[in-house]
């Protein structure tokens, strides 16, 4: 390097400059002609880092590209801009996060071959680190200095390294194994699609092997994927064992409890109900996703402080059958009821069990003249595009039920493609996300003492992680009516419910308020976003979303 | 003069024997007004002073001035028989307001500074804090069910009280 050579060199000139009494005290003169304005003091400091630096460059052969391509951005502080630069490659701090999620979750596997330590700062975009590094970039970032800094990153950490680390030198290979771990996924399911299982099953044990060299999310997410790649290439079962409905919703109460997907989709449907009911005496909800009914609280309790006093509520109660023999759904009901009796809300409870909403028949939910019905769908709409005609059934159906307002809650992606290699592409993008923020939200709440996590919240959040791989397997593994978890994009429900005679209702600016309040309260708040987009809001991650409420009225 | 100095050592004696016969216990309306100036931890600490503390920081009235004491528009008056319901102000300060009002302070100031004592809460917070509230206590209603696996505390509010991670 050029400006190696010149530093170095320089070195030995420090004895002759220091004779010199000059203006600028001490600023190196032959790197002043140059443009580095260098004080004589730092040059040892400076050569010492260097020299560091070119020890770390010299013992890997992929960072030749950095060498020869080095951006430099302020030449007159080198000083600081080589601190940063050894900074990066330090393995302690946590090198920047880049878009691509398969490649930053590669990088979290960097900085310890353990789960990633909790100061994960996934919220700095790449950008901003290299910002970071004193004075304005004047070269602004591009693609080939991302990826060769963050293979910077991934081969200094085990080659060179201040302190002593104990990290076997296989880290070296782990970024790289993440890029060959998704391509080994997508051959895989190229393979799988155009029927060549041979193929397909070697693709698989390969990934299989290669997804355990990775760690934090992009592990998990690959096992899931490779899972279900493997039981769809060896049909494993004709179809995947049914959890009981209660194992199910065990799962999901973890899942709401760990990420505020659930939490933001429940709160922003109750604010534009609550809005819908306004001034209404008697009210009418119907919940097509009962489950542990976690939605009816908050909005019996702004009923109840609503002005004018709370109306009579009544909720009806949809949900699958339960295995045994307990009445889940009445169960529910019983302490729903406990608490509106405690907050002095004049409340009703039906519960219906109904193998699928499509079974659904206006006339058995004995409405009532003068009430004013809700109806309320969060992540059941998308399991009736499995059987055709179901979900024109359900429509209809509920619009018979005239109700004032439908609200729905979806998940923000496209995995019913007819084409199985575009649904793969779709969900691997999709649940890598959602593990991302998972692992985000896990590591952050419980940084108190370094990183420990609790191991309540370590099992809320494994639980949520099977969860989320239950609908991987669903996705992939599954065919025909099996696969329920049909997810589609707004856009495409829009049309859907456009076509059945519903029209969007906006949900105001109060659902934003709150369901922005809420997200700032999680750890890891700051990957969260929401987003208003023609009245219906979604919430993402960084800057995926995810899912999608949206509110809908007879037209 | 003689009667300048007279007045003068009257007053000296007068105050030395009011402040030999005051005591702030005998005033408790005095002492509750001066509680109801301090922020939650303080008052956690007034309430191990002595048993007639005790039981006055006990009284659910000053920890409602805490929560909302601060509230514009001023909170509607059937909120308080909702949270009382609930728990209690107590109850609301210490699983919800404490940590909402922190994470969200952490949130505007990213400087971290001193522990905020008072804040003014706007509509929305307030709101907030108490859907929150009444989700937990439906919680507890469904963990003594044992749906949840039994675990007695309210879970769903866990992510409110992880400590964050101040230094950063």
């Amino acid at each position: 390097m050029k400006r190696n050579h010149i530093i170095t060199s320089d070195v030995t000139g420090k004895a002759k400059k220091t004779m010199w009494d000059e203006e600028d005290a001490g600023v190196d003169e032959l790197l002043a002609v140059l443009g580095y304005k260098v004080k004589s003091s730092d040059m040892v400091d400076v050569a010492q880092k260097i020299e560091h630096l070119e020890g770390v460059l010299g013992n890997d052969d992929g960072l030749s590209l950095l060498a020869s391509d080095s951006v430099h951005y302020n030449p007159s502080d080198l000083s600081s801009w080589l601190e940063s630069m050894i900074s990066e490659l330090n393995p302690t701090t946590q090198p920047p996060i880049i878009d691509d999620s398969f490649m930053n979750i590669a990088n979290t596997a960097i900085a310890a071959g353990n789960p990633p330590p909790s100061e994960v700062d996934s919220t700095s975009a790449f950008v901003d680190d290299l910002q970071a590094i004193p004075g304005n970039a004047i070269y602004p970032p591009t693609k080939k200095v991302k990826s060769s800094s963050s293979s910077a990153g991934a081969s200094a950490s085990s080659s060179y390294n201040p302190n002593p680390n104990p990290n076997p030198v296989v880290i070296v290979d782990s970024q790289e194994n993440g890029i060959r771990l998704v391509h080994t996924l997508m051959a895989c399911a190229e393979a799988v699609q155009q029927e060549n299982l041979a193929l397909a099953e070697n693709l698989v044990k390969q990934a299989g092997m290669l997804a355990v060299s990775q760690a934090g999310a992009m592990r998990k997410v690959a096992t899931y994927f490779v899972e279900a790649l493997a039981r769809r290439i060896y049909r494993l079962s004709p179809k995947p064992p049914q959890d009981s409905p209660a194992f199910q919703d065990l799962l999901q109460m973890h899942f709401y409890e760990t990420c505020p997907y659930l939490k933001f989709a429940h709160f922003t449907a109750n604010q534009a109900i609550l809005e819908a009911f306004a001034g209404k005496k008697k009210v009418h909800v119907i919940d097509f996703s009962m489950k542990q009914g976690m939605q009816w609280p908050a909005l019996m309790q702004a009923l109840a402080l609503r002005p004018g006093g709370p109306p009579t509520f009544r909720l009806t109660g949809i949900g699958p059958p339960s295995g045994d023999n307990t009445d889940h759904l009445q169960e529910v009901g019983w302490k729903l009821a406990q608490l509106a009796d405690t907050i002095h809300v004049e409340f009703e409870y039906r519960g219906f069990v109904a193998e699928s909403l499509a079974d659904l028949e206006p006339a058995m939910l004995d409405l009532r003249e003068d009430e004013v019905v809700a109806v309320n769908s969060v992540f059941e709409l998308h399991q009736l595009l499995a059987r055709p005609g179901a979900v024109e059934k359900v429509l209809s159906a509920v619009k018979e039920m005239k109700p004032e307002i439908l609200t729905v809650v979806e998940q923000e992606a496209n995995h019913n493609g007819l084409v199985f290699l575009e649904r793969f592409t779709e969900s691997l993008h999709y649940y890598s996300t959602l593990f991302d923020s998972l692992e985000s939200s896990g590591n952050g709440g419980g940084g108190v003492d370094g990183g420990a996590i609790s191991p309540a919240s370590n099992q809320d959040k494994i639980m949520s992680e099977v969860y989320l791989g239950k609908q991987i397997c669903n996705v992939v593994a599954c065919e025909g009516p099996d696969r329920v978890e049909r997810h589609e994009t707004l856009t495409q429900w829009k049309s859907r419910l456009d076509s059945a005679g519903f029209e969007a209702v906006h949900l105001g600016s109060n659902a934003f308020k709150q369901a922005s309040m809420l997200l700032a309260l999680f750890a890891g708040g700051d990957g969260y976003r929401v987003e208003e987009n023609n009245g219906c809001l979604m919430l993402g991650w960084h800057t995926r979303s995810l899912i999608t409420t949206s509110a809908w009225k007879i037209r | 003069m003689l009667q300048i100095v007279d007045i003068n050592g009257d007053l000296e004696r007068e105050t030395k024997k009011l402040e030999q016969n005051f005591c702030i216990n005998d005033h408790v309306d005095l002492l509750i007004e001066v509680l109801q100036r301090l922020d939650g931890r303080s008052l956690a600490a007034a309430a191990c002073v002595c048993r007639q503390w005790c039981s006055i920081v006990r009284n659910d009235s000053l920890w409602e001035h805490l929560c909302f004491g601060n509230v514009s528009p001023p909170p509607s008056i059937g909120i308080r028989s909702v949270v009382l319901a609930l728990g209690g102000y107590r109850r609301l300060y210490m699983v919800c307001v404490r940590p909402v009002a922190s994470q969200l302070k952490r949130r505007r100031i990213d400087g971290g500074e001193s522990e905020v004592v008072r804040r003014v809460w706007n509509r929305h917070e307030v709101e907030l804090s108490l859907s929150l509230f009444c989700v937990e206590y439906y919680e507890r209603l469904l963990g003594g069910g044992g749906v949840v696996g039994g675990e007695s505390r309210a879970t769903s509010l866990k992510f409110l009280c992880k400590a964050v991670n101040v230094s950063i």
